[in-house]
């Protein structure tokens, strides 16, 4: 499969599909046991993970693990200071324009007392601090109520406009039908369908894999 | 004719099993142990029953540290603790150590309840640094305060039935020693049997590999690990017991049996109790066999940290983990 | 603000620089020792600041001390440039266990550092003509002629190198990576931290620190021994320092080590044995009730009453 240029790919299947593993293995915590991986015309098969997030190859992740012992800005920092390889005060800007972008207030402030909302999206500048060119959002609508969902799929939208190409793992179906361009779907590590959400939540296959065969 | 094509494909099956690295590793080690034998029978021999002795030492650790995930580097100071216990209570009540067994192995039971509830519950939540630096504090505190009541002097208990020995046409080796052999093949089948057959034992698998998971489905997470640690404790106060009667104690012996046994974990792999009796196997002969050339007895002690450098190298290789 | 503080600390360090006008040799031999500690104890933390464990400090203090006086009597090296090329050794050494074994962490790491320190002690009393043996080798003469004063601002010095070294690590990148890879590798690694070169560098740079100590303690008391030089005494206090006066800072390792100094100064002159277990016992203490030591917690009193 591919991710193309300047698109907001849907990744979804049931649990345990493989969508993390997916995400884990094009980021490099994983190497593939068969295959290749191509970014950019480059083979990254064997790239290991820190060289990939250079390469732009950006994520989230599922069970959100700020950075405890560093500042709200410190941990978006992080981002900046390795993958872009940014000095202290360049990062620290580079960080803070971010943290508007998204609309995070107060960036000095400890970790401990942040909103999941808020949590999510500090996650999110973390990576984009790296400046990648691929982002993967790991399930990012998690725990959040209607309102911060319209709000994060706006988020979403200002994201791409910059030119970021997006795959991003959903189990809420409204945010996968509003955002993307187009879906795959995992199941038992397998790609079953692809194509337009409309399309692929119709593929009998794809019902079956979610909702088990008719009895 | 049929006969015979069947024969010809029994054999290149089992040939092509050698292709398989466990087989090959038998193999070469059955070959290894034959030459040995004839060799350096002493090496052997010896070696095989002090490999027993590390590997009953080292299954304890193995169980709370593979199984549940809990780590303890003061288990050495507890066998030291069982050493003494079996030698107070034969001083004071004349009962012999071997039989001092089925006490230190109760009395090991509180102690390791205990232990549990005042200290190593603490840290179970916590990273697993706490647990490295309670430990190791623990150890610090046990050794200093055997040393403190007991001074640094080695004692002895001199018990005839140690002594026994026997001979095979020029070769004499000792006899009593095969009481490790016994012992590590009871305390591996009985853990076996343990972590199968009770229900303790099933709780404790699952609490190892998901807590939160066994919590969940109505196992008493807390009683689980509490129960496996104090069954590590009972048998590696009972193990010291048994130790004490070969072997001069003194309150700094543990440390060494601690790193040896986590060497063999490490080597076996978490979680592998059966495999620490191989690899305690390889050790054993290996550190014999070392020990066997005058003159380099002092580098035994290294063997096995080297061995396990060695196998924590091979091991990364294989993760491929990056 | 902040030059209120630059001017105290220079005036402290003014006053220590001085000592050796007012006080005694007594006194000067006791903050050797405290300065010293100082150093194992930094470069302890900032070791643990990755999140790695290392039991090893008394098994590369050894080889640095081993290392510098060798050097200084075999080939006439002078004893301060002995003492640098001790913490080169201890450097290179760390290396290879790093890259050997650092591909595994976390307890592994911890337990083969635990090694450390007894295979080294073996490789040098089984090598009696190279190392002197059991018995160690003695310097002809100390460093500086036993000059008190001079070796006192020789273990300034070294304290002030490791106190330079861990700031350097608190408020440069190695910060972020540190903090990074404590917290989870896995994040570290996807924000393009290579986790394995850090964690090399930290240990070999931790483990040059603690040889030149080590070099340092042997050419100020002249000799080494497989006993003495890699005694569990340079593993264990600076742990208890560490954990004593807060890990992952600066100021907590040198706050415990003048405190746990002092004690042990104390307890020699009234208790001729039982320091290990007060050591033990402290660290028992401290990961049980404060474990993040007395600065952490004063830390947190004082947020909490903001």
């Amino acid at each position: 499969m591919e991710f193309r240029e300047n698109e907001i790919l849907g990744i979804i299947g049931p649990n345990g599909a493989g969508k993390t593993t997916f995400i884990n293995v094009i980021g490099g915590i994983y190497l593939p046991t068969h295959g290749k991986i191509f970014f950019n015309g480059q083979e990254i098969s064997e790239l290991p993970a820190h060289r990939r997030c250079k390469l732009g190859i950006g994520r989230t992740f599922q069970l959100v693990r700020p950075l405890q012992g560093l500042s709200l800005i410190e941990n978006v920092m992080v981002g900046g200071l390795f993958g872009k390889g940014l000095r202290q005060r360049e990062a620290r800007k580079k960080a803070e324009e971010l943290c508007e972008f998204l609309d995070l207030t107060d960036i000095t402030r400890e970790i401990t007392r942040m909103t999941a909302l808020e949590v999510k999206k500090m996650e999110i500048a973390h990576a984009l601090a790296a400046q990648p060119k691929l982002l993967f959002l790991d399930e990012v609508m998690a725990g959040l109520n209607s309102d911060e969902t319209m709000q994060m799929i706006a988020l979403v939208r200002k994201i791409h406009s910059r030119g970021i190409v997006i795959g991003i793992v959903e189990h809420v179906m409204r945010v996968i039908r509003e955002l993307t361009d187009r879906v795959i779907v995992l199941d038992w590590g397998e790609v079953i369908a692809e194509g337009p959400y409309e399309k692929v939540s119709n593929d009998p296959k794809v019902i079956t894999a979610y909702l088990g065969e008719e009895a | 004719m049929e006969g015979c094509l069947q024969r010809i494909h029994k054999v290149m099956a089992l040939l092509s099993k050698l292709k398989q690295k466990s087989y090959q590793i038998a193999i070469t080690s059955v070959i290894a142990a034959i030459v040995l034998g004839f060799w350096k029978p002493h090496v052997l021999v010896e070696g095989i029953q002090r490999a027993c002795l590390y590997a009953v030492i080292a299954l304890p650790m193995a169980l709370i540290l593979g199984i549940v995930g809990i780590i303890n580097l003061a288990h050495g100071e507890y066998m030291m603790l069982g050493a003494y216990f079996a030698y107070f209570l034969n001083v004071y009540t004349g009962m012999d150590p071997l039989l001092a067994i089925f006490p230190a192995f109760l009395a090991f039971f509180l102690i390791g309840i205990v232990s549990y509830k005042a200290i190593i519950k603490y840290v179970l939540g916590a990273p697993e640094l706490n647990q490295l630096l309670l430990t190791f504090g623990l150890a610090m505190v046990i050794e200093q305060l055997a040393n403190l009541f007991w001074t640094s002097r080695p004692i002895k208990l001199p018990l005839k039935y140690v002594s026994a020995s026997a001979t095979i046409g020029s070769f004499t080796f000792g006899t009593y020693e095969f009481v490790y052999i016994a012992a590590a093949i009871i305390v591996l089948a009985g853990l076996l049997l343990f972590l199968k057959r009770t229900s303790t034992g099933q709780a404790a698998l699952a609490v190892g590999q998901n807590p939160r998971g066994a919590k969940l489905v109505g196992i008493h997470v807390d009683r689980t690990y509490l129960l496996v640690f104090s069954l590590s404790i009972a048998l590696v106060g009972a193990i010291g017991a048994i130790f004490m009667t070969r072997h001069s104690i003194f309150p700094l012996m543990g440390a060494p049996f601690t790193m040896k046994s986590f060497c063999l974990i490490a080597m076996a792999g978490i979680g592998n109790l059966t495999g620490i009796l191989w690899c305690s196997l390889i050790l054993g002969l290996a550190e014999n066999f070392v020990l066997s050339f005058r003159g380099y007895a002092g580098w035994a002690d290294i063997l096995f940290f080297a061995l396990i450098v060695l196998v924590i190298m091979a091991r990364s290789r294989q993760r491929q983990v990056k | 603000m902040r030059i209120s503080r630059y001017l105290s600390y220079f005036v402290i360090l003014i006053f220590l620089l001085t000592l050796p006008l007012y006080t005694g040799v007594y006194l000067l031999n006791v903050m050797d020792i405290i300065l010293l500690y100082i150093a194992l104890a930094l470069s302890w933390d900032m070791l643990l600041r990755s999140g790695q464990i290392s039991f090893g400090v008394a098994g590369l203090f050894g080889v640095g001390g081993y290392a510098a006086v060798l050097l200084n009597l075999s080939t006439g090296m002078n004893p301060l440039i002995s003492i640098v090329v001790g913490g080169l050794a201890a450097g290179i050494l760390a290396w290879l266990v790093g890259i050997a074994v650092l591909q595994l962490r976390g307890m592994y790491f911890a337990i083969v550092t635990l090694a450390l320190a007894e295979i080294f002690r073996v490789i040098i009393r089984n090598l009696p003509d190279l190392t002197g043996g059991p018995e160690g080798t003695i310097l002809p003469s100390a460093i500086f002629a036993g000059n008190s004063a001079k070796t006192y601002w020789l273990a300034i010095a070294v304290a002030v190198v490791s106190v330079i070294a861990s700031e350097i690590f608190r408020r440069t990148r190695i910060h972020f990576a540190l903090t990074s890879i404590r917290n989870d590798e896995i994040v570290a690694r996807s924000s393009g931290i290579n986790v394995f070169k850090y964690l090399v560098f930290i240990f070999v740079i931790t483990s040059a620190i603690q040889g030149v100590t080590g070099g340092a303690y042997a050419h100020i008391y002249g000799f080494v021994s497989p006993e003495g030089s890699f005694s569990v005494d340079f593993t264990l206090l600076p742990i208890a320092m560490a954990l004593l006066g807060g890990m992952h800072s600066t100021w907590g390792p040198v706050v415990g080590a003048v405190l746990l100094g002092a004690v042990s100064e104390l307890l020699k002159l009234h208790i001729p044995y039982g320091h290990l277990l007060v050591y033990g016992l402290i660290i028992v203490i401290t990961i049980l009730f404060f474990p993040q030591g007395i600065l952490g917690t004063l830390g947190q009193r004082r947020k909490k009453s903001r």
